[in-house]
């Protein structure tokens, strides 16, 4: 009678943890997201992309991460 | 003395003159009677002026206006580099309008003209990844690193349409790339971490959000992270002293304040 009460309890409690991984990892599931997309680069003048005034296409180039105007503020999800 | 006092204001007054004549006009004058040369003339004067009033409506948020102006530029065909710029300028216009099918649509025939305007690829993937469209973005941002592989912008957009597709493999060599050269930047350690942590690596991820932090302490976002890693790494009660900090820290962030609650919940107790 112990043994049956034991075995019912520990399938139970089995599948306890099994649910509770499940409902774990469902929210884990989308919850690390990656950070996010740059914001556009700004217009050009009719001179066009060539040439050292040209922002956006040396923000484009570079090799600076501030300079690329990628995003700084790590709590803008 | 009179004669010589006349002189020399003649003198003076003509230099004068002259000097004024040295400015030339804002457009040049037109020197043919050609119809096809006026049309030509009367063109290219209309496609600097709707690109300064397109740019002024930029300055002043009146996007609808903007593209209306770049819109125009583009239908008149102007030469090089005129017609890439005109719809690139278009193109923006219509990501703030939220027009995302059309803006993809005219960088990608700004790119047709000019095969390496890196702005106009950064932008492009940037509105498809706001469309949605991670092929495309995928096969721009591979472009554009081959193009430019020191570009901090290519490998971070790249690196992120990777991790939007599931390719963490590809997402960790340029986060990896982009913090060699850029060592304090947070947001790519904590990118480098979801790769890592993708990959199963959770030893080289716990060591990324850990620098993402060190950089920035309230990285919210990343202390998150740092509580799932741990998780997965068997430390249930140091994962949850991060899930609680992270609640502290997410106070902006509605959405990831709750699930860390709920993640901290759902762990027992010792």
């Amino acid at each position: 009678m112990l043994a049956a009460v034991l075995l019912a309890g520990s399938i139970f409690c089995g599948r306890f943890a099994v649910a509770q991984a499940a409902s774990l990892e469902t929210l884990l599931a989308g919850a690390l997201v990656p950070s996010s997309s740059p914001a556009l680069l700004g217009p050009i003048t009719s001179t066009g992309r060539t040439g050292w005034e040209c922002k956006p296409e040396r923000a484009a180039a570079s090799a600076s991460v501030h300079a690329a105007q990628l995003p700084d503020d790590p709590n803008i999800p | 003395m009179r004669v010589l006092l006349l002189a020399a204001l003649l003198v003076v007054s003509a230099e004068i003159r002259a000097a004024a004549q040295a400015y030339s006009p804002a457009t040049p004058v037109p020197r043919t009677t050609s119809a096809p040369a006026l049309r030509a003339y009367a063109i290219a004067r209309e496609v600097e002026e709707r690109f300064k009033l397109g740019l002024d409506a930029d300055a002043r948020g009146d996007w609808t206006a903007a593209a209306a102006e770049f819109a125009r530029v583009a239908a008149l065909r102007p030469p090089e580099p005129k017609g890439s710029t005109a719809l690139y300028d278009l193109a923006i216009a219509y990501a703030h309008l939220h027009r995302y099918d059309d803006a993809a649509r005219a960088l990608r025939a700004a790119l047709a003209l000019d095969h390496e305007f890196l702005a106009a690829m950064a932008n492009l993937i940037a509105v498809d990844l706001s469309r949605g469209d991670l092929q495309e973005a995928r096969a721009v941002a591979d472009r554009y690193v081959a193009l430019d592989p020191q570009s901090a912008r290519a490998l971070y957009s790249r690196g992120l349409v990777a991790l939007h597709a599931g390719d963490a493999a590809t997402a960790r060599d340029d986060f990896g790339k982009l913090l060699h050269t850029n060592p304090s930047y947070a947001i790519a350690h904590y990118d480098l971490a979801l790769a890592e942590e993708r990959l199963g690596n959770y030893d080289a991820a716990e060591r990324e959000l850990r620098a993402a932090l060190e950089l920035a302490p309230a990285y919210a976002r990343a202390r998150f992270a740092l509580g799932v890693v741990l998780l997965r790494e068997g430390h249930h009660g140091a994962a949850r002293d991060e899930f609680s900090r992270a609640m502290a820290d997410a106070s902006a962030d509605p959405a990831l304040k709750n699930v860390a609650a709920a993640m901290r919940d759902a762990i027992k107790g010792p």
